[in-house]
C-alpha cells in the first residue's frame, strides 16, 4: 500500500477515532489529522527515491492478470504454426537450424533429433486469420482479442531457473516477483483485499507437475508486505482467515475495539507511531474476514456465467474456478492477480497429456476474457498468458513411441497479451520454419517485463529499489526495451 | 505526555515516513571526501567513470585523484582548488541537456546541496581518501563530553559527544520493566516471566542490572538467540531449495552454531572453523561439522540441469555469502564484470571463487532425503547431560504405557467389542466405474479393463496412480472405499504385484509377487477430475485390510511416515484394503471420486490388477489381528492370563487412548538418540582432483577464459605470508588483526541486533555504496576493542548493553521524533517489532507450553493444510519433504528456530512476520506491519492454543480477577497494567464471561483448539472467557514489540 494512501486511510478509521475518543473530541482530532494527512500527501511525492510516487505517466491499465502456464507449453503445437513443418516430420533436424546451442541433460545425449510436426490440426481464426490449434477451440473464438508474441526468448532451459527468471527477472533466487514490484510501485487500489493475489491449480496433463515455489510470488528483497497472498478454496481462503472455533464476529469486533484502545494508551505514552499502523492492519484484517468470503462465494454468479467457464468451474481450486475468482478479484480492484497452472511439462506422452492439459485452460481462459470484456474490465486490465519457455520441435524419446514428448526450448516461445495497452488481434515476431530460432522481432522476457510496466504507466528504467548498493530493477541489469510494436495507439 | 501532544506526534510520524536520517554538515565547514563526497560520486558517477574498465565512458575515471586531474588536452576533469576550471563542475552545473552530468538517460540528478558539496570539495582542494572501510580501524580515545555524569562506558562518550554537538540530550534511563524485557529478548529471544520482572524491579543491589546481564549471557538460550542471526546470514534451511526442494540434514551444523555462542568461542575461531574446519590440523568432528557453513547453499537435482552450471551457481552463492556475511562487501557484483563501485576486479572475484571451487560436491545431488555430497556422520556437539534423565523418563513412560489403568483397557475392550459387533452392519459393496488412470511420469504402462479394473503392465520408478472413478448411483451414504487386489498370472509367481519383500524373519524372499500401498488420498466432486483434488481431500478415519504383514499394517497408509500396507504373502486369492471416510460421501451430490494410490517407493512394489468398491454401511474388516479379535470376543471370564496380557500390550501399542503416551515416548527416544548417536551432516572437503577455476565471461559457466589461482583482492591487506593457498589461508586472512572489515562487520551486526539498525545501516555493504556510519569512531573503537578482547562476543555484548546509551528509555518525545525519526543519533533507546521467531516463542513461554530443549532435528508444528503438497512433486519423486506431516507432542512447542524450514514454502506464520525464506544470505530482515500478521496472532492454532494455556496459568496466578489480569498482562508485556488498562481488561473479561455463559458449546469449541491437554477441572465458560482476554493481551502491539 502506498504510504500516503495508507496513512490517509488509517486516519479515517472508525476505531482510530473511537480508540482516541477517551481523550480527545473525535471531530477535533479528525480534522487535525486530516490536515496532517494532506501535508504528508504533499510531501511524499517529493521523496528522494521517487519510486513510490507512481505511475510515472498516464497508465493504460490499472491492473494485471497473469495466467501463468507453468512448465512451458508447446508453442509448436498450439500457436506457432508452420505449414512447412509437416514435410519435415520424422526427418532429422537440419544441423544448420539446431546449431550448437545447449540442450537440457534430458535430450543432449539423444542419438537422433527427428522433427515432430504438430500432432493436432489447427485453423485460422478471427479477422486476422490467427492460427490456433484445435486443442484450443474456445481460445480460437477470442483470437481478435489477443496480441500474440511468437518471438519470446530466455537463456534458461530448465524449470527452476526459467520460471524464476520469468517471474522475478533473475534465474537465481532472492529477487522480487512481478506482482511484488507492481505492488511496491503502485500500491493498493482497494480497501479490503491484498494488493497481489496468487492462486495455484494442478494440471491434468501431468500431475503432479514440476514443483513451483513461493519465491515466484514472493517479495524477494522488497518488504514482505508486497508478497503475493495465496488464495485457496476451503474454509480459509487466505491462511488463518477464519476466527477460532467458538468466536463470533461481534466478539472479535469487541476485542479489536478494546485492543485499539489499549494500544492507543500505550502509543501515546511511548510516542510509538508503529502502533498506529498496527491498529490499521488489524482493521484491514477484520475487513478481509468479510470481504474474502464474499469474494469467494460465487453463488451470485448467473448460471450462464458459470456455464461459460466450463464444468470445472464447480471444482474447487481448478484453473476454471480460479479464472472466475480472478475476474471477481479484478472487479474488486486487486492490483495484480496471478494464476499458476501446473502440468505443461510434456516430456512424456505428449499425445496423451497435452489434450488434457489444454482442456483444463481452454474454455475458462476464453470465458474469462469474454467476461472481462463484457464487464468493461478489459479496458483497464492487462492480461498476460505466459509460460517460462517453449518446447522443442524435435522429439524427446523415439518418434512414434507413445511415450514420446518434447523437451524444453528457451530459444523461442509464445505468450499472449490482451486488454488495455496492447493491440488486439495481432501477432508479433516470427520464428524460423522449425519454430526453433527467432528470425524477426525477438522479445526477451525482460522486454516483456518492461512492456507490462509500461502499460501500467511505469518506466522500467526508473523503477528501482536500492538493494546491496544497486538500484535493483525488475528488468535487471541488462538492457530491456518496451515492445513498441505491440502497444495500442493512444 | 498529555493528550494535547498527540497531533504533534502525528506530525512527527509524517516526518518519520518521509525522511531517512541524513548526517548534517554545517555550511561552510570542511568537506570530507569519505563522508560527504564519495557517496555522491559513487551513486551518480562511478558506474561510468569508476573502477569497472569495461563500462567506463569517455576514458574518464573519477575515483582516483591522478586520473581525475589528468590533462585531457588542455583541460582536466578536476582542477584541485578551482571548480571554475574543472570540467566536472562545468558539466554538473550545466543546464544544457546534452552536456549535463549525470546524463538524462541515467535517470539520475544531483540535488542543489549535492552540487554545492562537489563545488566546495573541488575548491577546498579535491582531496581524495582511501575508502574508510578499507583502512584498518583505529581505537581513538573516546571524545570528551560536557556532561561527564551520563556516560557509563566508552560507547556513551562517542554517542553523547555527537548529541551535544547537535544540542540534544540523551533520554532518561528506561524503567526496570522496560530494561529487563529489552535485555531478556536481546540476550535470549524470550520475554522475562512476570516473576522475573518483579524480582528485578525489587532488586536494589547497585549492580542488579549487571548481574542480570551476566545471568542472561550464561543462559543456554543465549546461543539460540545469537544463532538465529547467523542462520539467516548462513541461509540455513532443512531442504535443498531448488526445484523439487527435497529434505536434507544440517541440524548438526545449526547446533554447532548454538553451542559456539554458548561456549563463547572467539569469533575468529568461529569463522575459521566454519570456513576451513575440515582443513585444520588435528581437526575434530566438531570442526568438520562447522565447515557445513558453506554447504548451506541451495542445490538441485532437477533432471536436465547442467551440472557445471549448477556448480558454478553454488560457488557464486558461497562467494556472495562470504562477502555479505563476513566481509560486508557485495562481492557478487563482480561475478560478471569488475565491481562498479568498489575496487574489486572480476579477476579478484574469481580468486575468491577459487577458494571454494575445490570441494568434491557434484552438480546434481541430494535426492531421496540423502544429503548432497560430501557429508559425514557425527554426534552432536550439544552436551548429552540430559541423557540420564531422558533414560529415566523413558523407562517410566514405558512402564506407564505397559501398565495402563485396568478401567482404560476395559473401556477400550468394550469399544472394540462394539466395533466388532457392528462390523459389516448394513454392508453393501458397489463396484465403482474406473473412468481414467494416470501417473505423472509415464503415458503408458497402465490400462483400464472393462471399466472396472486397473491393470498395470509396466511400473515406473515412481509410482503414484490417480484413478478417476464414478460412484454407483445409490442414495445410501458411501462410507468408504475398498480396493481389491487380484492375483494375476502375469505377476511373478501368480501373485498380486511386481515386487518382493524379504520375510520378516529374513529366512527367505517369497517368489510370489507382492506390493506395498504407502499412501492413499481421495476427493469427491460433482465433476470428474483426472487427479485427486488437493483442496478437497477426504479425511480417512480408519484403514482395515483382509490381511497384513506385521511390519506393514493397514494404518500405515494413513500416515506417510509409516511403511504402508502389504498383505500376508501366505494369503491366497484377492486381498483388500478398506478405507473408511470421516464423513460419508453423498454420491448423488458428488458422484465422482478420484483416488490417488501410492505404491512402495523403490519400485516395483506395485500391484498388478485392482478394482475399487464403494462401501456402504459398516466395513466388515477390523484392524485387529485375528488372535486379538479372538481374545476380545471371548467373555472376560474365559480369558487366560497370557491373553489379558496380550490385550494390555496391544492396547499400549495401538489404542487411541495411549497415543499421547506413545508420541511422548517416541519423542523422548528420538531425543536420546539425537544426543547419543551419529547423524549425517553436510561438510566441506577438498576433492581428490579439485576443479580448476577460470574467469567466467559475464559469469557464464560455459565461457571460461583465464585460469585463476586463489588470492586476496589488492585493495585489502595481503594474505599472511605463510597462509596456504586454500580455504584455511582465506580464513587466516580474514581474521588477521589488521583486516579492516571482519571485526567492523561483526560488531556492526551485533549493534544492529541490539539497536534495530547498525552504526553502518547497510550491514551487508561496507563498500562505496554503503551508507556513511552514524558514529564512525565508535564503530572503529568497538571493532578494535573486539579484536583486543580476543574476539570475545559475550564481552562485546556486555559492553554494549551496559552502556547508558543502550539503557535509555525508548519513549520518544515530539522533538526527538521530529529531529531524528529513525533514531540514528541514539538520543533514546531502541525500539522495534520482535522478529517472527521471538513472537511465537514469547507466546509459548507465557502460556507455559514452551519445551525449551536445545537443538536436534527440526520439527513441524501446526501448519494449515498441506502447503507442501500443493506445490511439490509428491508422488512423483523419492525426494523427502514433499507432503507436510505435522509433528505431535513436545515437538509442537519447541522454539521457532527449530521449525523445519522448507525453502520453497517456509512456515507461513513466520513468513508473515518477515522471516526470510533462507534461499540466500540475509543480514537484515525487513520489519513490516500487515493484516496477515493480525490473522496469524488471532487465528493460528498455535496462538489460539497458547491463549487457553495462558488463561489456565492466569487463573492459577491469583485468587481474584485483578491479580490474575495483572499477572497475565505482565507476562505478555513485562509490566503491570495501569489502572486505566485494567479497567478495559476487566470489562472485556466480564463481557466474555457473559457471552460464554449463554453459549456453553462455544466455550467448549474454543477450548478444543490445539493438542495439549486442558485442565478439565476448570469450568469451560470461565476458562474460555479468560482465554479471550489472554488472546487480547497476546495481540497487544506492545506484546510484539521490544521497547
Amino acid at each position: 500500500m502506498h504510504p500516503t494512501e495508507d496513512f490517509a486511510r488509517q486516519l479515517t478509521r472508525r476505531t482510530f477515532l473511537s480508540g482516541a475518543a477517551g481523550t480527545l473530541g473525535g471531530a477535533a482530532l479528525g480534522s487535525l489529522l486530516a490536515a496532517q494527512s494532506r501535508q504528508l500527501a504533499a510531501a511524499t511525492h517529493g521523496m528522494a527515491s521517487g519510486s513510490l510516487g507512481l505511475p510515472h505517466f498516464a497508465p493504460k491499465a490499472k491492473r494485471v492478470l497473469c495466467l501463468f502456464q507453468s512448465e512451458g507449453f508447446s508453442h509448436v503445437d498450439l500457436f506457432d504454426y508452420k505449414s512447412t513443418l509437416a514435410q519435415f516430420h520424422g526427418r532429422e533436424m537440419p544441423a544448420s537450424v539446431k546449431g550448437d546451442q545447449r540442450l537440457t541433460g534430458m535430450t543432449s545425449g539423444q542419438a537422433a533429433f527427428p522433427v515432430v510436426a504438430p500432432l493436432w490440426p489447427g485453423r485460422r481464426c478471427g479477422a486476422q486469420g490467427t492460427w490456433m490449434s484445435d486443442l484450443l477451440p474456445h481460445m480460437q473464438t477470442i483470437a481478435d482479442e489477443l496480441c500474440i508474441i511468437k518471438s519470446m526468448h530466455t537463456e534458461a532451459i530448465n524449470h527452476d531457473p526459467a520460471i524464476t527468471y520469468m517471474n522475478t527477472g533473475n534465474q537465481q533466487p532472492g529477487y522480487a516477483s512481478m506482482g511484488a514490484w507492481v505492488s511496491y510501485g503502485l500500491g493498493s487500489a482497494n480497501d479490503n483485499l491484498p494488493t497481489f493475489i496468487a492462486m495455484v491449480s494442478q494440471g491434468s496433463g501431468k500431475n503432479p507437475g514440476q514443483p513451483i515455489f513461493s519465491r515466484l510470488w514472493g517479495s524477494g528483497f522488497l518488504p514482505s508486505s508486497h508478497q503475493g497472498v495465496g488464495l485457496r478454496p476451503g474454509a480459509n481462503p487466505v491462511l488463518y482467515l477464519q476466527d477460532p472455533p467458538g468466536t463470533t464476529r461481534e466478539q472479535r469486533r469487541d476485542m479489536l475495539d478494546d485492543l485499539a484502545q489499549l494500544n492507543h494508551l500505550r502509543a501515546r505514552e511511548l510516542g510509538d507511531p508503529e502502533t498506529l499502523s498496527r491498529i490499521n492492519a488489524y482493521e484491514m484484517a477484520f475487513r478481509m474476514q468479510t470481504s474474502v468470503p464474499e469474494l469467494t462465494d460465487t453463488s451470485d454468479e448467473s448460471p450462464a456465467t458459470l456455464a461459460s467457464y466450463g464444468p470445472e468451474v464447480a471444482k474447487a481450486g481448478s484453473y476454471a474456478a480460479n479464472c472466475l475468482l480472478a475476474r471477481r478479484l479484478l472487479e474488486r480492484d486487486v492490483r495484480f492477480v496471478q494464476l499458476f497452472h501446473r502440468g505443461w511439462d510434456q516430456h512424456i506422452a505428449i499425445a496423451k497429456q497435452l489434450p488434457n492439459q489444454c482442456k483444463d485452460v481452454d474454455q475458462p481462459t476464453a470465458a474469462l476474457i469474454k467476461d472481462l470484456r463484457q464487464r468493461g474490465l478489459l479496458e483497464d486490465t492487462l492480461v498476460v498468458f505466459a509460460t517460462e519457455f517453449g518446447r522443442t520441435v524435435f522429439s524427446q524419446g523415439a518418434l512414434g513411441d507413445p511415450g514420446m514428448g518434447r523437451d524444453h526450448h528457451g530459444r523461442c516461445f509464445t505468450v499472449w497479451l490482451a486488454g488495455d495497452g496492447v493491440k488486439p488481434g495481432m501477432e508479433y515476431g516470427r520464428t524460423d520454419d522449425f519454430c526453433y530460432n527467432i528470425v524477426e522481432n525477438p522479445v526477451h522476457l525482460r522486454d516483456l517485463h518492461a512492456t507490462i510496466l509500461h502499460c501500467l504507466g511505469i518506466d522500467h528504467a526508473r523503477f528501482t529499489y536500492k538493494f546491496r548498493g544497486l538500484d535493483a530493477k525488475l528488468t535487471g541489469v541488462e538492457e530491456a526495451h518496451v515492445v513498441q510494436g505491440i502497444l495500442a495507439q493512444p | 505526555m498529555h493528550a494535547g501532544a498527540w497531533p504533534r506526534l502525528a506530525g512527527a510520524i509524517a516526518l518519520l515516513l518521509m525522511l531517512g536520517f541524513v548526517p548534517v554538515r554545517a555550511a561552510g565547514s570542511q568537506v570530507e571526501y569519505n563522508r560527504d563526497v564519495r557517496p555522491i560520486l559513487s551513486e551518480n558517477c562511478f558506474a561510468c567513470h569508476g573502477f569497472d574498465e569495461a563500462s567506463r565512458k569517455a576514458d574518464l575515471r573519477l575515483d582516483v585523484a591522478e586520473t581525475a586531474a589528468a590533462d585531457r588536452g588542455g583541460y582536466a576533469a578536476i582542477v584541485a582548488g578551482d571548480s571554475a576550471a574543472s570540467e566536472v563542475w562545468r558539466r554538473v552545473a550545466s543546464d544544457d541537456p546534452s552536456e549535463v552530468m549525470p546524463p538524462a538517460d541515467s535517470h539520475r540528478a544531483l540535488t542543489p546541496e549535492q552540487k554545492s558539496i562537489l563545488k566546495q570539495w573541488i575548491d577546498q582542494g579535491a582531496t581524495y581518501a582511501k575508502h574508510w572501510a578499507f583502512i584498518p580501524p583505529i581505537k581513538n580515545e573516546p571524545p570528551q563530553v560536557a556532561d561527564a555524569s551520563w556516560p557509563r562506558n566508552e560507547i556513551d562518550r562517542f554517542v553523547l559527544a555527537k548529541l551535544e554537538a547537535q544540542g540534544l540530550k540523551p533520554s532518561t534511563e528506561a524503567s526496570r520493566q522496560m530494561l529487563i524485557r529489552r535485555l531478556s529478548f536481546d540476550m535470549t529471544g524470550l520475554p522475562p516471566s512476570a516473576e522475573e520482572v518483579e524480582a528485578f524491579v525489587a532488586d536494589d543491589r547497585p549492580d542488579a542490572y549487571e548481574r542480570l546481564v551476566d545471568r542472561f549471557l550464561a543462559s543456554p538460550h543465549f546461543g539460540e538467540r545469537m544463532a538465529l542471526e547467523w542462520l539467516d546470514a548462513a541461509r540455513y534451511a532443512d531442504t535443498n531449495g531448488f526445484s523439487i526442494d527435497g529434505g536434507r540434514h544440517m541440524w548438526l551444523w545449526r547446533d554447532w552454531v548454538i553451542n559456539a555462542f554458548n561456549e563463547n568461542i572467539p569469533y575468529d575461531q568461529f569463522l575459521v572453523e566454519q570456513l576451513a574446519g575440515d582443513l585444520l590440523p588435528n581437526r575434530t568432528d566438531a570442526q568438520i561439522i562447522a565447515s557445513g557453513f558453506q554447504r548451506n547453499n541451495m542445490v538441485t537435482h532437477e533432471g536436465g540441469t547442467i551440472p557445471e552450471e549448477n556448480l558454478a551457481n553454488y560457488n557464486a552463492d558461497r562467494v556472495k555469502t562470504f562477502g555479505e556475511a563476513v566481509l560486508g562487501l557485495t562481492l557478487g557484483c563482480a561475478q560478471c564484470h569488475d565491481h562498479k563501485y568498489d575496487p574489486l576486479t572480476q579477476r579478484e572475484y574469481y580468486q575468491l571463487f577459487a577458494y571454494f571451487n575445490t570441494l568434491s560436491d557434484v552438480g546434481l545431488d541430494g535426492n531421496a532425503g540423502v544429503n548432497p555430497r560430501p557429508f559425514f556422520e557425527a554426534k552432536t556437539v550439544l552436551s548429552a547431560n540430559e541423557a540420564p534423565a531422558l533414560r529415566e523418563q523413558i523407562s517410566q513412560l514405558r512402564e506407564q504405557l505397559q501398565q495402563p489403568a485396568p478401567a482404560e483397557v476395559e473401556q477400550w475392550i468394550a469399544e472394540q467389542q462394539e466395533a466388532l459387533a457392528a462390523r459389516g452392519r448394513d454392508l453393501e459393496l458397489f463396484p465403482a466405474e474406473v473412468l481414467k488412470v494416470s501417473t505423472p511420469n509415464a503415458g503408458s504402462g497402465f490400462d483400464v479393463e472393462a471399466g472396472r479394473f486397473v491393470i498395470i503392465s509396466g511400473a515406473g520408478g515412481l509410482v503414484a496412480y490417480d484413478v478417476a472413478l464414478r460412484l454407483p448411483s445409490t442414495d445410501r451414504p458411501i462410507t468408504g472405499v475398498r480396493i481389491v487386489f487380484h492375483p494375476d498370472a502375469a505377476a511373478p509367481g501368480g501373485g498380486w504385484g511386481f515386487g518382493s519383500l524379504p520375510t520378516p524373519d529374513l529366512t527367505a524372499t517369497a517368489d510370489k509377487g507382492t506390493f506395498v500401498v504407502t499412501s492413499f488420498s481421495a476427493s469427491a466432486e460433482s465433476v470428474t477430475g483426472d487427479q485427486v483434488n488437493l483442496n478437497l481431500l477426504r479425511d480417512v478415519r480408519k484403514a482395515t485390510a483382509s490381511s497384513w504383514r506385521a511390519d506393514y499394517r493397514p494404518e500405515g497408509v494413513l500416515d506417510t511416515g509409516l511403511s504402508g500396507w502389504s498383505p500376508q504373502i501366505s494369503h491366497g486369492g484377492p486381498v483388500h484394503l478398506t478405507l473408511t471416510f470421516a464423513e460419508p460421501i453423498n454420491a448423488q451430490e458428488t458422484p465422482f471420486l478420484t483416488a490417488q494410490v501410492n505404491f512402495g517407493v523403490n519400485a516395483p512394489l506395485v500391484a498388478k490388477r485392482f478394482e475399487f468398491l464403494a462401501v456402504t454401511g459398516e466395513d466388515d474388516g477390523s484392524d485387529l489381528p485375528a488372535e486379538m479379535m479372538a481374545i476380545i470376543e471371548k467373555p472376560a471370564s474365559e480369558r487366560a492370563d497370557y491373553e489379558r496380557q496380550a490385550l494390555t500390550h496391544y492396547f499400549a501399542d495401538h489404542a487411541p487412548a495411549t497415543e499421547r503416551r506413545r508420541v511422548a515416548l517416541a519423542n523422548l527416544e528420538e531425543r536420546l538418540r539425537v544426543l547419543t548417536e551419529k547423524f549425517p551432516t553436510m561438510v566441506m572437503d577438498e576433492a581428490e582432483q579439485p576443479r580448476e577455476t577460470f574467469i567466467l565471461e559475464r559469469g557464464n559457466y560455459a565461457a571460461p577464459t583465464d585460469k585463476i589461482s586463489p588470492g586476496a583482492p589488492a585493495a585489502l591487506p595481503p594474505l599472511p605470508a605463510d597462509a596456504p593457498a586454500n580455504r584455511l589461508g582465506l580464513a587466516q586472512w580474514i581474521v588477521a588483526p589488521n583486516h579492516p572489515l571482519t571485526s567492523r562487520v561483526a560488531v556492526n551486526r551485533c549493534w544492529q541486533m541490539l539497536f534495530g539498525a547498525g552504526i553502518l545501516k547497510t550491514t551487508a555493504d561496507f563498500g562505496a555504496q554503503g551508507e556513511w556510519p552514524s558514529h564512525p569512531e565508535l564503530l572503529d573503537w568497538l571493532a578494535v576493542d573486539f579484536v583486543e578482547s580476543g574476539w570475545n562476543v559475550k564481552s562485546l555484548l556486555r559492553k554494549i548493553v551496559t552502556s547508558a546509551t543502550y539503557r535509555q528509555t525508548s519513549a520518544a518525545n515530539d522533538e526527538l521524533l521530529e529531529r531524528d525519526p529513525s533514531n540514528r543519533l541514539l538520543a533514546r533507546g531502541p525500539r522495534f517489532r520482535l522478529p517472527a521467531e521471538f513472537i511465537r516463542d514469547a507466546v509459548l513461554k507465557s502460556s507455559g507450553l514452551l519445551v525449551d530443549r536445545l537443538g536436534g532435528p527440526s520439527v513441524n508444528p501446526y501448519t494449515p493444510g498441506d502447503l507442501w503438497r500443493e506445490i511439490s512433486h509428491y508422488g512423483s519423486s523419492p525426494a523427502t519433504s514433499q507432503a507436510f506431516m505435522q509433528d505431535h507432542g513436545e515437538k509442537l512447542y519447541r522454539r521457532s528456530l527449530y521449525t523445519y524450514w522448507k525453502r520453497t514454502v517456509p512456515p507461513p506464520n513466520m513468513v508473515a512476520f518477515d522471516a526470510p525464506n533462507r534461499e540466500t544470505c540475509t543480514v537484515q530482515r525487513a520489519s513490516t506491519t500487515t493484516p496477515l500478521q493480525a490473522l496469524v496472532l488471532l487465528n493460528d492454532v498455535q496462538f489460539v492454543e497458547a491463549s487457553r494455556a495462558l488463561a489456565e496459568r492466569m487463573i492459577k496466578a491469583g485468587d481474584n480477577d485483578a491479580l490474575r489480569l495483572r499477572w497475565g498482562f505482565e507476562e505478555c508485556t513485562s509490566r503491570p497494567p495501569t489502572d486505566e488498562e485494567l479497567v478495559i481488561l476487566a470489562a472485556a473479561l466480564g463481557r466474555e464471561r457473559h457471552r460464554y455463559a449463554s453459549v456453553h458449546s462455544a466455550a467448549q469449541a474454543y477450548l478444543a483448539t490445539g493438542e495439549s491437554e486442558r485442565n478439565e477441572q476448570l469450568a469451560p465458560v470461565e476458562h474460555a472467557a479468560w482465554s479471550q482476554v489472554a488472546a487480547m493481551m497476546m495481540n497487544l502491539s506492545e506484546a510484539v514489540t521490544r521497547n
